[in-house]
């Protein structure tokens, strides 16, 4: 059963549309990453897809409702963000941050509950940062800070995911260790997930599904080995690349051509 | 967690017992003298000299200091968290100053009319601060994102601004050097009950709404669309912060002219104390500025007894050291 569906999608910034008549949907459980150049219209995508966005049309039906009807904090229970990463302007302890993803469950004077403090604890030994709660956020390292937002997103407790270059600012390592994190969320407590990623090779073999934007249009979707081809990073991203096999994966995985230097 | 409950309680307790000497050592000091046997006395007897001095000129006024220093700190809570900048406060992005425009304006005018315990200078106060922070708001934003140097500058050239146009209204009419001191840098010379119950319901209101939307500041803080994605309602909860920081500086203004950087310095200590977190920032901003504003009006009283100093002086000397601080570690 499709979770989220897209139809006719049009969404951009100050009647300047940069995602175009965009058609597709979500199933309960899948792992879906976008990718596309810089400027293709992965991060408006996945602003519009929850409601950030004011200029949009078209429709979008979240479980079968439709997200504009919803209010934000409607929308909040359904669907968590963790956004590209960014610096705080004050000192908010890694404890205070999750709390945050469970404000959107709370009353308004009230401080957490049992509950609530059950699900913060949860969440924070899932993505492995409890030894860390009484840390200051800007004391952490970019990996550190990364599993922090997640662990935020996840305290909100939704069934929607939606991740904007979790793996930008991190080191290979770092990279890997979140896309471990996301895939285990999928797997054992089944979210459905949705991330736009830049690095191609990271995520095939996590992701089921991938969908290629080009200029604010669909250009593809399908699993990894079939859409990785030569002729699709060739129109998407403009590179001429070689596609082969990984030894590990078994999946296919984009490989550079070193081009020679280029002389005037 | 554990930790920062026991620093709130610390800070709890020591703003009381400062709140408490401060208060005593205020109504006590005076251009009149009088000791703790005169206050007894007082109480005892209720002697009509006795009075006049304890109830009518110095409960007021350090009433009415603890009120200006409350809501000056408030509002430099709101605004900072607002900014998302801790360098931001009512008189560094030009509020007070436009406040203190406006209020002399309507002085300039000649009108003078009561409506619930706002006067008309409150209105106009209200007005000219809040078309400084829309003003500095709309030149500093830049895709949802504030920069902090063109915050700080806009703010700091809208001020002066603002006030070479109340410095200009001041000497037109009066010529008077004591009525540019006062605006220009505050005094709390002119206290009375009146203006105490003008600021006091608007103050404890716009607390009220502070707390109550503590927790949308603490999104807000992590960015508009990151708030919005957590459930806070950004737009409405913005037009709301906007509104009452600005009415809290404005109504400081209006009844005590401009006292610079007590919202600019005060929500920092806090922080630095018990943390960001806006829904002890609010409160314990407020209790602190009150309370630093009592001794502050103190010192000016008491330095060049028996002239009093302008208690901007003081503030500023204090604030302004602060703030270079705040800019080099900024860098």
């Amino acid at each position: 059963m499709a979770i989220l569906e897209v139809d006719n999608l049009k969404a951009g910034y100050e009647n300047n549309f940069v995602i175009k008549n965009l058609c597709f949907s979500i199933e309960k459980g899948e792992f879906i990453c976008i990718l596309g150049r810089n400027g293709s219209g992965k991060s408006t995508l996945i602003k519009a897809l929850q409601g950030l966005l004011r200029t949009i049309s078209g429709k979008i039906t979240i479980d079968g409702t439709n997200l504009f009807s919803l209010t934000q904090r409607q929308i909040a229970r359904k669907i968590a963000y963790v956004p590209q990463m960014f610096n705080l302007a004050f000192e908010f302890s890694v404890n205070e941050i999750v709390y945050m993803g469970r404000y959107v469950h709370q009353r308004r004077l009230n401080g957490g509950s049992p509950g609530d403090k059950r699900i913060v604890n949860e969440v924070m030994e899932l993505t492995g940062i409890s030894r860390l709660t009484d840390k200051k956020i800007a004391h952490l390292s970019g990996g550190e800070r990364q599993r922090v937002f997640i662990a935020r997103a996840l305290a909100q407790d939704t069934p929607l995911l939606f991740l904007d270059e979790p793996s930008s600012h991190l080191d290979i390592n770092y990279q890997v260790e979140i896309y471990k994190i996301l895939k285990f969320l999928q797997e054992e407590k089944g979210k459905t997930i949705l991330s736009t990623e830049h690095n191609i090779n990271l995520v095939i073999p996590y992701a089921q599904r991938l969908i290629f934007l080009k200029d604010g249009k669909l250009y593809g979707q399908g699993p990894p080995g079939k859409l990785i081809t030569k002729s699709n990073i060739k129109d998407v991203f403009d590179a001429n690349v070689d596609i082969r096999k990984n030894i590990h994966s078994q999946l296919p995985e984009i490989s550079l051509i070193p081009q020679k230097a280029k002389s005037q | 967690m554990k930790n920062m409950h026991r620093q709130r309680v610390k800070l709890l307790i020591s703003l009381i017992i400062l709140l408490i000497l401060g208060f005593f050592v205020s109504l006590l000091k005076g251009p009149v003298k009088t000791n703790i046997l005169d206050l007894w006395h007082f109480i005892a007897q209720n002697d009509a000299t006795y009075s006049t001095i304890f109830l009518n000129l110095r409960l007021p006024r350090i009433l009415l200091a603890f009120l200006v220093g409350a809501s000056l700190s408030l509002s430099g809570a709101i605004l900072q968290g607002y900014f998302q900048n801790p360098m931001a406060g009512p008189f560094v992005i030009g509020v007070s100053s436009g406040a203190s425009f406006g209020a002399v304006l309507s002085i300039f005018l000649g009108l003078n009319i009561q409506v619930y315990g706002f006067s008309l200078q409150s209105i106009f106060a209200f007005g000219s601060g809040f078309a400084i922070v829309s003003f500095v708001y709309l030149l500093s934003q830049k895709k949802g994102v504030f920069k902090v140097e063109t915050l700080l500058l806009t703010g700091i050239a809208a001020g002066a601004l603002a006030s070479s146009f109340t410095s200009f209204l001041i000497f037109l009419k009066s010529n008077s050097f004591e009525q540019a001191v006062f605006w220009l840098l505050g005094s709390l010379a002119l206290s009375d009950w009146i203006h105490v119950n003008a600021v006091f319901p608007y103050f404890i209101l716009c607390l009220i709404i502070a707390q109550w939307l503590a927790k949308d500041m603490n999104l807000l803080v992590l960015g508009d669309e990151t708030a919005q994605s957590l459930g806070c309602s950004v737009f409405r909860v913005r037009k709301i912060f906007l509104v009452i920081s600005t009415l809290l500086a404005a109504l400081a203004v209006s009844v005590s002219g401009i006292i610079g950087f007590v919202g600019l310095v005060v929500p920092h200590w806090v922080r630095l104390l018990i943390g960001p977190d806006h829904r002890y920032l609010f409160i314990f901003s407020s209790l602190t500025g009150g309370v630093f504003l009592m001794y502050s009006d103190l010192l000016a009283r008491t330095v060049l007894f028996p002239t009093e100093l302008p208690i901007g002086i003081i503030t500023a000397a204090v604030g302004a050291p602060f703030f270079i601080y705040l800019l080099s570690q900024n860098r």
